[in-house]
């Protein structure tokens, strides 16, 4: 084999390899680098070995940060639930059907920060659910939700789901519409109501989805910023009740400057995602497994 | 068939994101701003009811006698950011860089003008080396000392004792670090509060009798939740807390020799039991007492939803363009002193970067930028007020207007000639803030007594100080 035609499959992947190597791998060694560093962004970095890390142990902050990335991972079996019974709900051959799947997906493509400021207002002291439940007389003062610490996780996660459920019944909706009638025929016949017919056939059938939303809904759940960051308005809430750990590694980033430290945060989310990838890799495969 | 219905109703869909997409280009200022928090509002625009100032100024012929600073390097080329003044004074800095360029002839002279992402690009400036020569920085927020600390400001002691002493000597010495001058005063602001008089008139109150002092407010919040159902738009300064502790609350925060925080002390107990009383019993927004963002407030009360507010007179016109009937319905009076007597500090200042090429053609714009006649032809497009002494000789600043952006204008050098930085300049004030932040949540949210979050944070914030 001459010397061209050996290179030229390198050749071919030259240019992803230097995208991956410009935008990839050289910030993810910059970031192993400054994590080992003191470095405020405007100064030249200064080595301070493994400092930063000593101070993520006494890290009360991170482990809240930890903790709510944790919490915020329910999202996922909520979403999975409520995409598949929207799915199932649109997944007819009703007039005008089209219209409705195309309203539930208008979340998916407005952008989040839109939607996290209209959130936002819904919630706000004078906005839209406080007149509505002072109006109904269901409570006589307005409630001040995204300054009370106990709800502002909550919320987050809820706008999480809303925004969430119309792309995740896409996929879904296209799982559902691949499972043959006959398998439904023949649940009706074996006497299944609507609802059993959908545990017994439309579920294990959309197990593949399942597996692949589950993955990565969770890795978004981990990573959640934009709506921590619009509806706490930058602060991360009262008493830090909102603080993920992605909002935490931009605050002492660019917040306080303390990008060093930043740094070290990154290297704890990649471990933790890592790992988090790790297990439902392993999980998808031994689903697969079974399956066959 | 099928394909035409799907057709149609993707267009149908495409339309709804249009609107959509148009609603949420349209949705109000709440963007991360990094417009400073001092009470008097950073972004002096225009003025759009003083229609008689703001007709079109002439420019200024070019005097030689403003030509202060002398050596200018020939064939300096320098770059000057400002913050947040275009486009509504693009005239005025056009103007004004034209006459500084015939009165300093062979500079070349560059302006950028950075809005709500200002400290992120001028980080990144500095980090690529590449940072302007001439930077208009916030005095009321500390980004002068928080520069100068990091050694990317020039001290300016070495100009004449004729440029400094044309300056107030308050304002002069804001933000000094380790006893040096690091910033050219620009344009002040005068704190007052606007009056939502609908609410005071329902509370049978009389807008003239506002309380003088800070530490009367709470009894005004609970007589105005009280007999007018409305809750009090309150800011915590949460990006400087320690400064709002000494102006407010007479706090001594730093010990003498630099080696201990002190903010724990009885006065600094009282302060904070202030507002957590407030928010006990539920006299304030929360929200607005904890926001990062001075213009939620703003929001609050140009909604009509928040009996007064704290800013600068030159914000009025955004109340009017908001909500013209309660532009109406407005009062204005000064705004309350703190324990401190000192009313406040100095807003805006022109710094000079340490690492210029031409360090005294760059003093020469930033000093340009804050002399008396610059300034002076600013104040007359916008409430906003001059820097020197000499500068309120002008007839303007005596005259009056029926207009109640103007309404300060009279009184304005008597405030401004008293403004004062008594704050030291605290190590490591973006962590120890922080410190300080969490104490003050648990204080006011987390049911935990006042004295114990405060020596909790000392504690904590020593530990900075090693």
């Amino acid at each position: 084999m001459t010397l061209r035609r050996r290179l030229t499959p390198y050749a071919f992947l030259a240019p992803a390899l230097i995208l991956l190597g410009v935008f990839v791998f050289y910030p993810i060694a910059a970031v192993i680098y400054y994590s080992l560093t003191d470095y405020d962004i405007v100064t030249p970095p200064v080595f301070i070995g493994l400092a930063n890390f000593a101070r993520l142990l006494d890290d009360d902050v991170l482990r809240l940060a930890l903790l709510h990335s944790f919490v915020y991972l329910l999202v996922t079996p909520i979403l999975i639930a409520l995409s598949i019974a929207l799915a199932i709900v649109v997944n007819r051959k009703l007039r005008g059907i089209h219209v409705y799947r195309a309203l539930y997906f208008v979340p998916a493509v407005s952008g989040s920060i839109a939607i996290g400021l209209t959130w936002r207002w819904l919630f706000d002291r004078s906005g839209f659910i406080n007149s509505v439940l002072v109006s109904w007389g269901v409570i006589h003062e307005p409630i001040q939700w995204l300054a009370t610490p106990s709800l502002v996780l909550p919320l987050a996660m809820m706008l999480t789901i809303w925004a969430g459920i119309g792309y995740y019944s896409v996929i879904f909706l296209a799982g559902l519409q691949n499972v043959p009638e006959e398998l439904y025929d023949a649940a009706r016949i074996d006497g299944c109501n609507d609802l059993q017919k959908h545990w017994y056939v439309s579920i294990p059938a959309l197990r593949p989805q399942i597996v692949f939303v589950g993955v990565i809904s969770s890795l978004a759940a981990l990573k959640v910023f934009d709506e921590i960051y619009v509806l706490t308005g930058r602060t991360g809430g009262i008493l830090n009740s909102g603080v993920t750990m992605v909002f935490y590694l931009w605050q002492q980033a660019f917040e306080r400057s303390n990008a060093g430290y930043a740094s070290a945060i990154a290297i704890v989310l990649l471990l933790v995602t890592l790992g988090f990838s790790i297990v439902n890799v392993r999980l998808l495969e031994r689903g697969e497994s079974t399956a066959r | 068939m099928d394909t035409k219905k799907s057709k149609g109703h993707l267009g149908l869909l495409l339309g709804v994101l249009f609107v959509i997409s148009a609603c949420s280009a349209q949705s109000p200022s709440t963007a991360p701003s990094s417009a400073p928090s001092a009470a008097p509002s950073t972004e002096a625009s225009a003025s759009a009811s003083t229609a008689a100032e703001s007709a079109a100024p002439t420019a200024l012929a070019a005097d030689p006698a403003e030509a202060v600073i002398k050596d200018i390097e020939p064939g300096a080329s320098i770059s000057v950011w400002t913050f947040w003044l275009s486009p509504t004074f693009d005239k005025w800095i056009g103007d004004t860089i034209s006459r500084f360029k015939e009165t300093y002839p062979g500079v070349e002279v560059k302006w950028e003008d950075h809005q709500a992402t200002f400290q992120d690009d001028l980080k990144n400036a500095f980090a690529a080396g590449n940072a302007p020569d001439v930077i208009n920085l916030s005095v009321g927020e500390g980004w002068v000392s928080d520069y100068a600390t990091r050694n990317l400001l020039l001290p300016l002691d070495s100009v004449s004792q004729d440029v400094k002493s044309s300056y107030f000597e308050g304002l002069w010495k804001s933000q000094n670090v380790a006893g040096k001058n690091y910033q050219f005063p620009f344009y002040q602001g005068v704190s007052v509060e606007l009056i939502n008089k609908r609410f005071f008139e329902a509370a049978g109150l009389d807008p003239a009798a506002f309380p003088k002092s800070v530490e009367e407010l709470p009894a005004l919040c609970k007589t105005l939740k009280e007999k007018a159902s409305v809750v009090c738009d309150l800011r915590l300064t949460v990006n400087d807390l320690l400064a709002q502790m000494v102006y407010e609350g007479n706090v001594k925060v730093l010990s003498d020799d630099g080696t201990a925080f002190t903010f724990d002390s009885p006065e600094g107990v009282a302060w904070l039991q202030m507002y957590a009383d407030m928010v006990k019993d539920g006299t304030v927004d929360n929200t607005a007492l904890t926001t990062k963002d001075d213009r939620t407030g703003l929001l609050i009360f140009s909604a009509g939803q928040a009996p007064f507010y704290q800013t600068g007179p030159n914000l009025i016109r955004e109340v009017k363009a908001n909500n013209a009937q309660l532009y109406g319905d407005l009062a204005v009076v000064p705004a309350p002193v703190g324990k401190s007597g000192v009313i406040g500090k100095g807003l805006m200042g022109m710094s000079v970067n340490a690492k210029t090429k031409y360090p005294n053609a760059s003093m020469a714009l930033a000093q340009f930028f804050t002399n008396a006649r610059t300034l002076t032809e600013l104040s007359k497009q916008s409430a906003v007020y001059p820097s020197s002494a000499k500068a309120f000789d002008d007839p303007y600043f005596s005259s009056t207007s029926p207009l109640i952006e103007d309404s300060a204008r009279g009184s304005a050098e008597a405030a401004i000639s008293k403004y004062a930085d008594i704050v030291p300049t605290i190590p490591n004030k973006g962590d120890v803030n922080a410190v300080v932040l969490s104490a003050v949540e648990k204080a006011l949210f987390g049911n935990v007594p006042v004295q114990q979050a405060l020596t909790d944070a000392v504690t904590e914030a020593n530990k900075l100080l090693d």
